[in-house]
């Protein structure tokens, strides 16, 4: 599961506030480092872990199985990507449920199947308008109009995302535990498992011929 | 000013002294320093029958401390964990009544528990760790467990999560991963 032709796989899940702040600076270095990295998704089951909660108008109308504590440390996580997401001139909204993003998920492993090159265009259709309560990622028709937006052709997607992208979806998922992954983004690097942004400038150090001393994590700033 | 709350049980504040110190001595800025009691939990054995959660409980725990390892290796640090995580509330109550400069007082607490393994919980090491470092308190060591509270209530209720937690110009930052744009906002002020 874990290898790869790539110098880099990266797993990260459309529903996921970090991942969406760690879209822009990822794809940037790619670019930068002139590489195509393994990007793939991770559709994360937050209520095994985090509880769950909806809100309705930024109102809790129901939580399960969280403490203050973890209210806490959502809420200033939330805060945290949002300030970083302003920073890349983006809008972050607290989401109102936790969303089942498997539909544009499986457009990650269709994109990478058939249009490689538009996948920075797909995240661009996706994440930024979902971020701003635009999306209803839980709709087959709405992750579509993103692939067209990004200039993907979506002949067949609809099958792919009943059938053999389901599958590989699926395929993933029990495998991530095993292999030391649980949240989003996390960066593969050969026998480095890094889970979160931060590690960004290691990344680069390491891809880059490991000249020097290793850095420490940063979330870059502009 | 700058305030910095940390945990000496925490490896990710642990780390964050190295970094966090060269920028203070690159900005020269006045800094608190005050505790924030964290829950640092063991990496839990793996189950014949683990739910969904307490599997990712389990990856989790494991990850962020082969991380710890090896950033801290980075630093020249081998980051070793103690068999049993213990209790650091104690040494961090004493912190709170630690007047004057509390840098050499939370350096010699670092070095106890992690290079030591040592007890922060016991009054004889937390009262060698005052001796060692020259510390003057503000109170007697039996009455430091109620400052530790009163500090934790009034850090949780402005909002802490975590340490290291950096406040500075009334925005709160979890972790050293920050420290780039903490040195933005101090570079401005």
């Amino acid at each position: 599961m874990l290898t790869s032709e790539a110098p880099l796989i990266v797993y990260v899940d459309v529903k996921s506030p970090y991942a969406f702040v760690a879209i822009r600076p990822t794809l940037a270095l790619e670019a930068e480092l002139g590489l195509q990295f393994d990007w793939r998704p991770l559709t994360l089951d937050i209520p095994s872990y985090l509880g769950s909660a909806e809100k309705k108008k930024g109102k809790v109308v129901a939580s399960k199985g969280r403490s203050q504590r973890t209210w806490n440390a959502i809420r200033y996580s939330y805060r945290d990507a949002r300030r970083y997401a302003e920073r890349q001139g983006l809008v972050l909204k607290g989401t109102e449920k936790i969303w089942d993003s498997t539909l544009p998920n499986i457009g990650i492993l269709w994109v990478m199947q058939t249009s490689r090159d538009r996948l920075g265009a797909y995240f661009e259709a996706v994440y930024p308008p979902f971020w701003r309560r635009e999306l209803d990622i839980e709709d087959i028709s709405v992750v579509e109009n993103c692939l067209v937006e990004a200039g993907v052709d979506t002949t067949g997607f609809a099958a792919f995302a009943d059938g053999a992208g389901r599958a590989l979806h699926d395929e993933l998922q029990p495998q991530f535990h095993p292999n030391g992954i649980y949240g989003v983004p996390t960066y593969v690097l050969g026998d480095d498992i890094l889970f979160g942004r931060e590690h960004l400038p290691y990344v680069r150090w390491a891809l880059s011929g490991r000249v020097g001393s290793p850095p420490d994590i940063a979330y870059e700033i502009a | 000013m700058l305030t910095v709350y940390l945990d000496f049980k925490s490896p990710a504040a642990y780390l964050a002294m190295t970094p966090t110190l060269a920028l203070i001595e690159r900005l020269g800025f006045e800094t608190q320093w005050k505790p924030f009691r964290t829950v640092e939990r063991d990496v839990p054995k793996l189950g014949k029958e683990e739910t969904v959660g307490e599997s990712h409980r389990r990856v989790r725990a494991a990850s962020q401390r082969a991380l710890a390892i090896k950033y801290a290796k980075h630093q020249g640090i081998d980051l070793r964990f103690p068999e049993n995580l213990g209790a650091s509330d104690l040494a961090l109550g004493a912190l709170a009544a630690v007047d004057g400069d509390r840098l050499p007082y939370i350096q010699a607490a670092f070095h106890a528990y992690w290079q030591d393994h040592a007890d922060l919980d016991d009054p004889q090491v937390v009262e060698g760790l005052i001796r060692q470092s020259c510390a003057q308190m503000t109170t007697d060591l039996k009455q430091v467990r109620d400052l530790l509270e009163a500090a934790q209530d009034q850090a949780e209720e402005g909002g802490i999560v975590g340490a290291p937690a950096y406040v500075i110009a009334d925005q709160i930052f979890v972790g050293r991963e920050h420290l780039p744009w903490i040195e933005e906002i101090a570079s401005a002020l």
